[in-house]
């Protein structure tokens, strides 16, 4: 055939077949009669970078969601494995009961916009493709609003994948506090944004208990080990959260803040009236709020706790000696 | 929805996986129409429709004869740009999700339903509900837990209704002024929230922060004064020539950190251990004695002198508030 097939004919061929097939193609089936394949097949050997085509094909389908099984089976004389390669359809189609409205349609759209920017990005706009698909329109759209979700810490998508695939992790992670980066090892559950920050949830095995992780805490690269674990019972997101929410509920500090601030607008809008002028307002790490407040300057006097006092004022004065003296 | 940029092959193949039950469903439907539920281009819709009329399964006679094929209506796609599947194989209906497509929408889902007038808990509960059903394998635990604004229900409405918004605003340069503004889009990153307006003192497009607008009110008019063909640009913070620029030493690890300022990619030159040199670009020094107040021990100005000078001013007058006051 002159013209050369595209990867992406190729890639729809291939589901194809595999969905046809009740009993299964094998290696040699697919090499030699599928679509994008058979073209550059060679009869009697010589298919190495055509089956490494397959084993990436494979993946790129798998990653779609696809159910592409393997199925091992004996062969019929020999000592020889072989093995078939299929897409269950009942296991492919959506279920028939699963429906949507179009006002739930619109949700999901915004949904999916607010991924638009990094790591699972390409995962909502094909989500959106296969909501299109089937065939209901959205509700006008909440026009003028674009929500926008970031993951932008190099660990979200290393521990993300762990989860997925239940391995354990490895990782430094540099506790307020501490001078030292510290290995931790972590089966990872869950990932949860609050407080506008990245937090993975899961059992530190060292310590043999649940455990939550700020993602901008963790120095260096996560490293996946080949250790899989079984994944406890419960939701772990959920748990998390509810974690993370006791945190900020017991954590509250007293501010005074300089009226008509920056100081006063940001602080004050999240905070409560405590009286006698002061403010409170409830933080869910100590270290990173004392960043925040340190930011403000003389515009925050801190009341209590007295941690957070040591906390901004220890910031305040590096950052006066740092910029002190006029040689650098 | 803009067409998204690089295609990648496996969000083609997801496209052509989520065309074909829609067509099947739709049939007769015009390319324009799909084209618009879809979100593409006509030409996209062409396109796939012309490789699906010719792809298929291998058959029994592994060549991919004509009743191993999909076929349309030619002539009628020619004549009336309308599309009908006249035979079809192996697929009928939507793809599942894959689990991480799931994951990334419960997560978007999460996040919008801290908005007011979105998505209650239930419709989110349920929502959720369906997507893991709608999934092939256990969506991975993502969640978030999305703040809120108490001015953002006034301020959508705003933006929905095309209203004028009068409020009072504290600006970067810590002056407070009346600003009447045609809101255009409401923003979020993470936890804060943008309104991005045509301010009309200013006469140019603005972005206000939420947390910083005070006696919000809507005025009854609705005259846009704004030029028709008003753009706003995809990133909320765009450089402007009057910026000035300055030199920092940040430690490497906190470079993510700084990605809104400095972009992904800053020209750096290495520092003493562990830290680069790099320049930033600030509207003021305002911003930049902030900046780095709230980034003790990880960033510092080296020049030019005057910077230095706030940074260390700002600092030491924070500092200066704990020394005046005797501890209770």
């Amino acid at each position: 055939m002159a013209a050369a097939v595209s990867n992406e004919e190729r890639l729809f061929s291939l589901v194809l077949a595999l969905l046809a097939t009740e009993t299964g193609l094998t290696k040699a089936d697919i090499l030699s009669s599928v679509q994008g394949y058979r073209q550059r097949y060679r009869p009697g050997g010589g298919n190495a970078s055509l089956e490494r085509q397959f084993e990436r094909d494979k993946e790129d389908i798998r990653d779609l969601g696809v159910p592409l099984e393997s199925i091992e089976l004996p062969a019929d004389q020999g000592a020889v494995q072989y093995t078939r390669y299929r897409i269950p359809k009942g296991e492919y189609d959506l279920p028939a009961d699963v429906t949507f409205t179009p006002k739930e349609i619109a949700l999901l759209d915004l949904a999916a916009l607010a991924w638009r920017e990094g790591s699972l990005s390409g995962e909502s706009r094909r989500a959106l493709m296969k909501l299109r698909s089937l065939g209901i329109d959205s509700e006008e759209p909440l026009i003028g609003f674009a929500p926008r979700l970031r993951a932008r810490d190099a660990a979200f998508d290393p521990l993300r994948e762990a989860i997925e695939r239940r391995r354990v992790v490895v990782f430094g992670y540099l506790k307020p506090g501490e001078a030292k980066v510290r290995r931790r090892r972590v089966a990872p559950l869950a990932l949860v944004q609050f407080g506008g920050r990245w937090h993975v949830h899961g059992i530190d095995l060292a310590a043999k208990g649940r455990r939550t992780f700020l993602l901008s805490r963790i120095a260096g690269a996560v490293e996946e080990t080949a250790d899989g674990f079984e994944a406890p019972d419960g939701q772990p997101a959920e748990e998390a959260r509810e974690g993370l929410r006791a945190v900020f509920h017991a954590n509250r500090a007293l501010l005074e803040l300089a009226p008509d601030t920056d100081a006063a607008a940001r602080l004050g809008s999240r905070g409560a009236p405590a009286g006698d002028g002061a403010v409170a307002v409830h933080f869910s790490d100590l270290a990173l709020f004392a960043d925040e407040v340190a930011a403000f300057g003389p515009e925050v006097l801190v009341l209590e706790p007295a941690e957070l006092i040591d906390a901004v004022r220890a910031r305040l004065a590096a950052v006066a000696a740092a910029h002190g003296s006029t040689d650098g | 929805m803009a067409e998204p940029q690089p295609l990648r092959v496996q969000d083609r193949l997801a496209f052509l996986l989520a065309l074909v039950p829609y067509l099947l469903d739709n049939d007769g439907v015009s390319v324009a129409q799909a084209a618009n539920h879809f979100g593409v281009s006509a030409q996209r819709i062409r396109d796939a429709v012309e490789l699906i009329a010719v792809s298929g399964v291998p058959g029994e006679t592994k060549a991919y004869q004509p009743g191993d094929l999909f076929d349309i209506d030619w002539d009628r796609l020619e004549e009336r740009d309308e599309i009908a599947i006249t035979h079809q194989v192996a697929i009928d209906d939507s793809p599942r999700f894959s689990a991480r497509e799931a994951a990334a929408l419960i997560a978007g889902l999460q996040y919008i339903a801290a908005l007011p007038a979105n998505a209650d808990r239930e419709t989110v509960a349920t929502l959720t509900a369906k997507l893991t059903r709608a999934a092939n394998g256990a969506p991975a635990a993502v969640a978030v837990e999305g703040g809120t604004d108490t001015r953002l229900g006034q301020v959508q409405e705003a933006v929905a209704a095309g209203t004028v918004l009068v409020f009072d605003y504290l600006n970067g340069r810590e002056e407070r002024e009346e600003r009447a503004v045609e809101p255009l889009r409401v923003e979020s990153v993470d936890e804060s929230w943008y309104l991005r307006a045509w301010d009309r003192s200013r006469r140019a497009l603005r972005t206000f922060r939420l947390d910083r607008m005070r006696d919000v009110r809507s005025s009854p008019d609705a005259t846009p004064e704004r030029p028709e063909d008003i753009e706003l640009p995809e990133r909320i913070f765009q450089p402007s020539k009057q910026d000035r620029s300055v030199t920092i030493e940040i430690a490497e690890a906190a470079l993510p950190l700084l990605a809104d300022y400095l972009g992904d990619r800053p020209h750096t030159e290495p520092a003493r251990r562990g830290w680069v040199r790099t320049r930033l670009r600030i509207a003021h020094l305002h911003g930049l004695k902030r900046l780095v107040a709230g980034r003790a021990g990880l960033l510092v100005v080296v020049d030019p002198a005057d910077a230095r000078a706030a940074v260390h001013e700002w600092a030491a007058a924070g500092l200066a508030r704990y020394e005046q006051r005797p501890t209770r």
